[in-house]
C-alpha cells in the first residue's frame, strides 16, 4: 500500500471518543447511536453519501452543534461544548467545507479573528505574523499575511483555513471535504501536509466524497449511511470497489461511456474571438473561438483561475463580454447581448459552479428556487401574476423524477443535502428541454451514488441531440464523458481537440502552459 | 422539540421586562409605575378619544412601513420615508388648486395619486443612484431627509405661502379633495380606507406577483440575479418608486385628511418609527397595521403620560425603545432555538 502513512499507536486510550450520539432535526434523525474513536497521530476516513449525517457528526465534535443524546470524551475524560470556542479550547480544529473566511479583511484579520490570542481590543498583528509564519515555515507552507482573501484561489483560502485552524495548536484536526475544490497538484500538496501533521502525534479526520482521498491516506476509514455507522474497516488490502460497496452497499450501474455520434453534428454555440474581463477590468478571457456542437460533449479544463469561470459566465448570460461575437444556434435567437432569462427561453441551462452563490435560495422553499428561472414561462406567470398551483405540480413532478430526496415541494432549500440540492438544481435546469447545456463541475462534492446520477441524466441529454460543455477540475471525468476537450490556461483557449487523439499528459502539460 | 410552555414562559418573562425596565425610570421621576402605565393604557384604549387618536396615527405609520417593508424584501434599506413623505404632501399641495375644481371622488384620488408620484419620485431618484452608481441609498435617503426638510421650509415661505402672505404656511387645500372624516366626534377619517387598501394590495402583490417573487429573489440572495436573469437593477428603481410613493401617499393622506395644509411640523417624524413598524411586523404587510397601532398608542400615550399622570412624557420612549428591544430579544432568541443545521 502507500508508502510513509504514519502508523499511530492504538495503546493506551484514544483521543477522542464518541458514545451513543445521537443528533435530530425536527423528526429527522441526522444521527442515530453514533460510535467513534480516533487515536493520536491516526488520519481517521469518513466515508458516506450526501446527507448521511458526515458533517453533523463533525458539527458535534466541533462544538457547533450539541448532540441530543450520548457523550463524547476526550483524553478518557467527558466534555461538553458549548460553543466552537470550547472546541477549539479543548484542542479540536475544523476547516469546514464551505470556508468561515471572511472575503474583505486580509489573511491576517481573518487569523486573528474570534482568537483572543492576539488581543481583543486592538490586534497584535507583528505577534501574529510571528508566531503563524514560523508554524508556516515548519510546515512549509507559503503565506502571505497581507493579501485580502477575496484575491486568493480557493487552494490558497483552504491553506488560510488551515493554517488558522493550526495556529490554535489542535490535537484533533477535522477537514470537511478538503478536496472537493482543490487542483490535482494542490490535492498531493495537502496529503502531504496532513501526513506530517500526523507524524507529530495530531489526530486528523478526513471527510471526503472522493474515495482515492481516503484509500491513499488513511488507515482506518468509518462509513455512514442514513445517520448511522453502517461499517469500519482497516483499508490495507482493499480496493476502491470495496469502497463503493461499503458506501452504497451494492455495486453501481457502469458510467455511460461515450458511444459514437449517431446524428450529424451541428454547432449550437459559435464563439469568435470573445474576450471578457473581470470586475476589477483585469483580462479573464483572452479572444478565444471555438464551437459547442450537437450530441457532444465538450470539456472544458484548467486550473482555477484561468478564465474559465469567466467564459462560462458570459455564454450563459451572466456578464457582457468585454468584445468578440456569441452566437447561439437556436430559434428565434436575436442578435446582440442576451440575459440569463432570455438564454434560457431559446433553450440554453446552466448548472453554475458555485451552487450557494448562484444557483439557489437556501431560506427559500423550493417552489421559490424552481420558479426563480422559469419566470418567463407563460405557464407560471400569466402576466405578471404567479400560477402557484401550477409550480407545485411541477416541482412535485420533477422531485420524483430526479429522486430528490426532500420532505415536499414547500421544503426549504437548505433543509436538503448538498447532493440533493444538486439534482434539484439539474432537474429545474432540464425542465425546459434545453438544447446547449453548460454545466461547471456538476458533480463536484458529491457522493459516487449521485455523481453517476448526475453523469447518466448529462449523456441522455446528449444522446437526445444536447450540446453540453462541461467545465471540470476532474480529469476522470472529462475522459469518461467528453468527446472533445479544450484547456484553458491564462485566458487562453488551447482546442478542442477530440479526447480519442490526445492523451491525461498532453493536457496536463497545456493546464500548466504559460 | 423545545416546549411550548417554554415559549410561554419566555413571552411572559419579555412583557414583564417591558414593564419592569421603565418602571425604574418612572419611580426614578418619582412618580408611581401603576398610575403611568394606567395613564397610559387607559387613555390610548379604553377611551374613544384616544383610541380614535391611536388610530389616527397608524393610518401614516401603516403607509410607510409598508413601504419600508417593499425596501427591506427587496435588501434595501429605505431610512427616508420622512422626505419622501413630505415631498408628496408638497407635491399633491402644488396642484391642489387645480384639482379642487374636478369632480369630487376624482379630484381627490388624483390628489392621493400626486402626492405617491411625488414620493415615488424622489424614492426611485435613490433607486437609480444605487442601481447606476452604487450609492449608498442608506446614506442617500438620510441625505434627502434634510433636503426635503428644507424644501418644506422654503415653499411655505414662498411659492405655496398663503395668499396673505404672513404665516409660514401654505394655502388651505380645497375642500373638494379633503379625506372625509369617517367616524363622528373624532379625527379619524377615509385615510383608514386608503391604509387598509394599501395593505391588501400590497399583500396580493407580494403573495401573487411576478414583481413581488422578483423582489423576495434578490432580496435573498443579490448574487442570484444575473444566473437567473432577473433585472436587479430595474427592481431596485421600481422598488424604491414603491416604497417612496407609499410614504408620499402618507404624506397627501395627512394634508388631505388632518393637516389641510402645508406647514413647518406638521411630517410628524413618523419615518423613523415606520422602521420599527415594519421591522416588527416581520415585513408581512397584513401585519404592519398592527404594528402601526402598537407604535400610536406610544404616540398618543406621551401626551396622556404628561397630562394625566404628570410623568415626563420622554418616558414614553423608554417604553417604546424596550419594547422594541424586547422584541429583537425576542427573535434572537426564538431563532436561536430554530436554527437550522
Amino acid at each position: 500500500m502507500v508508502e510513509g502513512r504514519p502508523v499511530p499507536s492504538y495503546a493506551g486510550r484514544p483521543l477522542l471518543e464518541l458514545v451513543g450520539i445521537g443528533k435530530s432535526f425536527g423528526r429527522t434523525a441526522a444521527n442515530r447511536d453514533v460510535h467513534l474513536d480516533v487515536w493520536p497521530g491516526e488520519i481517521l476516513g469518513i466515508l458516506g453519501e450526501n446527507g448521511a449525517g458526515k458533517s453533523t457528526l463533525m458539527n458535534i465534535i466541533a462544538g457547533l452543534l450539541s448532540p441530543d443524546v450520548g457523550k463524547i470524551l476526550l483524553n478518557g475524560e467527558t466534555v461538553r461544548f458549548s460553543s466552537p470556542r470550547d472546541a477549539a479550547a479543548a484542542g479540536i480544529g475544523m476547516v469546514h467545507q464551505h470556508f468561515k473566511l471572511i472575503g474583505s479583511l486580509t489573511v491576517a484579520e481573518n487569523i486573528a479573528l474570534g482568537d483572543a490570542r492576539w488581543g481583543r481590543g486592538m490586534l497584535r498583528l507583528t505577534s501574529l505574523r510571528k508566531e503563524v509564519g514560523a508554524l508556516a515555515a515548519t510546515l512549509g507552507v507559503a503565506v502571505d499575511f497581507d493579501r485580502r482573501v477575496d484575491d486568493l484561489t480557493v487552494g490558497e483560502q483552504q491553506r488560510v483555513e488551515i493554517l488558522r485552524a493550526l495556529s490554535r495548536r489542535p490535537r484533533l484536526l477535522i477537514l470537511d471535504e478538503p478536496t472537493a475544490v482543490l487542483t490535482q497538484d494542490e490535492r498531493l500538496g495537502l496529503f502531504r501536509l496532513i501526513a506530517d501533521l500526523a507524524e507529530r502525534r495530531m489526530a486528523v479526520i478526513i471527510i471526503s466524497h472522493k474515495l482515492e482521498d481516503i484509500l491513499e491516506n488513511c488507515r482506518r476509514v468509518v462509513v455512514m449511511r442514513q445517520g448511522s455507522v453502517v461499517d469500519r474497516a482497516h483499508l490495507a488490502g482493499r480496493n476502491r470497489a470495496d469502497l463503493v460497496r461499503m458506501v452504497v452497499g451494492e455495486d453501481l450501474p457502469a458510467v455511460v461511456g461515450s458511444p459514437e455520434r449517431a446524428v450529424a453534428a451541428a454547432p449550437l454555440i459559435t464563439v469568435e474571438n470573445l474576450t471578457v474581463r473581470r470586475a476589477n477590468g483585469t483580462l479573464a478571457v483572452d479572444g478565444a473561438s471555438f464551437a459547442l456542437l450537437s450530441n457532444e460533449v465538450l470539456g472544458v479544463c484548467g486550473v482555477d483561475g484561468n478564465g474559465q469561470s469567466e467564459l462560462i459566465q458570459a455564454l450563459t448570460g451572466m456578464v457582457q463580454p468585454a468584445s468578440g461575437r456569441v452566437h447561439y444556434h437556436l430559434q428565434g435567437v436575436r442578435d446582440g447581448w442576451q440575459d440569463a432569462a432570455m438564454l434560457r427561453r431559446l433553450g440554453l441551462c446552466h448548472i453554475p459552479e458555485d451552487r450557494h452563490r448562484h444557483a439557489i435560495l437556501a431560506d427559500l422553499p423550493l417552489t421559490a428556487n424552481y420558479l426563480m428561472t422559469h419566470l418567463g414561462r407563460r405557464e407560471f406567470n400569466w402576466r405578471g401574476w404567479l400560477r402557484r398551483r401550477a409550480v407545485h405540480d411541477r416541482v412535485a413532478a420533477a422531485i420524483s423524477a430526479f429522486e430528490v430526496r426532500a420532505p415536499g415541494p414547500h421544503a426549504r432549500m437548505a433543509e436538503l443535502s448538498g447532493g440533493n440540492q444538486q439534482k434539484f438544481v439539474l432537474a429545474r435546469e432540464f425542465a425546459c428541454a434545453p438544447r446547449i447545456i453548460v454545466a461547471a463541475h456538476p458533480t463536484r462534492g458529491l457522493d459516487v451514488r449521485t455523481i453517476a446520477f448526475v453523469r447518466r441524466q448529462l449523456m441522455r441529454m446528449r444522446a437526445e441531440g444536447a450540446g453540453i460543455l462541461l467545465l471540470s477540475a476532474d480529469l476522470q471525468e472529462i475522459w469518461e464523458m467528453a468527446d472533445r476537450v479544450a484547456v484553458m490556461a491564462a485566458g487562453r483557449i488551447r482546442g478542442p481537440v477530440a479526447v480519442s487523439e490526445t492523451t491525461l499528459q498532453d493536457v496536463g502539460h497545456w493546464m500548466t502552459a504559460r | 422539540m423545545k416546549s411550548v410552555r417554554g415559549d410561554l414562559m419566555l413571552g411572559v418573562l419579555i412583557l414583564l421586562s417591558v414593564a419592569a425596565v421603565p418602571a425604574l425610570f418612572i419611580l426614578a421621576a418619582g412618580k408611581s409605575p401603576v398610575a403611568a402605565y394606567g395613564a397610559l393604557i387607559g387613555y390610548t384604549l379604553a377611551t374613544f378619544n384616544g383610541f380614535a387618536e391611536v388610530v389616527v396615527h397608524a393610518i401614516p405609520l401603516t403607509l410607510i412601513g409598508l413601504g419600508v417593508a417593499v425596501a427591506f424584501r427587496g435588501g434595501i434599506f429605505n431610512i427616508g420615508g420622512d422626505g419622501q413623505l413630505i415631498v408628496g404632501a408638497i407635491a399633491s399641495v402644488a396642484v391642489a388648486p387645480w384639482l379642487g375644481r374636478m369632480p369630487v371622488p376624482l379630484g381627490l384620488l388624483c390628489f392621493l395619486v400626486v402626492g405617491f408620484a411625488g414620493g415615488g419620485a424622489l424614492g426611485a431618484l435613490v433607486g437609480w443612484l444605487r442601481a447606476r452608481f452604487g450609492a449608498n441609498e442608506i446614506i442617500v435617503t438620510i441625505m434627502l431627509n434634510y433636503v426635503a426638510l428644507q424644501l418644506l421650509t422654503w415653499v411655505i415661505r414662498g411659492p405655496l405661502q398663503e395668499p396673505m402672505r404672513i404665516f409660514p404656511q401654505s394655502f388651505a387645500i380645497p375642500a373638494t379633495v379633503e379625506l372625509p372624516v369617517l367616524v363622528a366626534n373624532s379625527r379619524i377619517h377615509a385615510g383608514l380606507i386608503v391604509a387598509v387598501v394599501a395593505t391588501l394590495v400590497l399583500f396580493v402583490v407580494f403573495r401573487h406577483t411576478a414583481y413581488g417573487f422578483r423582489l423576495s429573489v434578490i432580496g435573498e440572495n443579490r448574487s442570484v440575479a444575473p444566473f437567473a436573469g432577473i433585472n436587479d437593477r430595474r427592481t431596485i428603481v421600481q422598488t424604491m418608486l414603491i416604497s417612496g410613493g407609499l410614504a408620499g401617499l402618507a404624506g397627501a393622506v395627512e394634508i388631505a385628511g388632518i393637516h389641510h395644509k402645508l406647514q413647518d411640523d406638521f411630517a410628524g417624524g413618523y419615518g423613523l418609527a415606520a422602521i420599527a413598524v415594519a421591522l416588527m411586523a416581520r415585513l408581512n404587510p397584513l401585519a404592519v397595521p398592527f404594528t402601526a397601532l402598537l407604535f400610536g398608542v406610544f404616540y398618543v400615550g406621551a401626551g396622556a403620560l404628561q397630562r394625566d399622570a404628570g410623568i415626563p412624557f420622554p418616558i414614553v420612549w423608554i417604553i417604546e425603545g424596550t419594547v422594541i428591544f424586547a422584541f429583537l430579544a425576542y427573535d434572537a432568541l426564538m431563532h436561536r432555538a430554530t436554527a437550522p443545521r
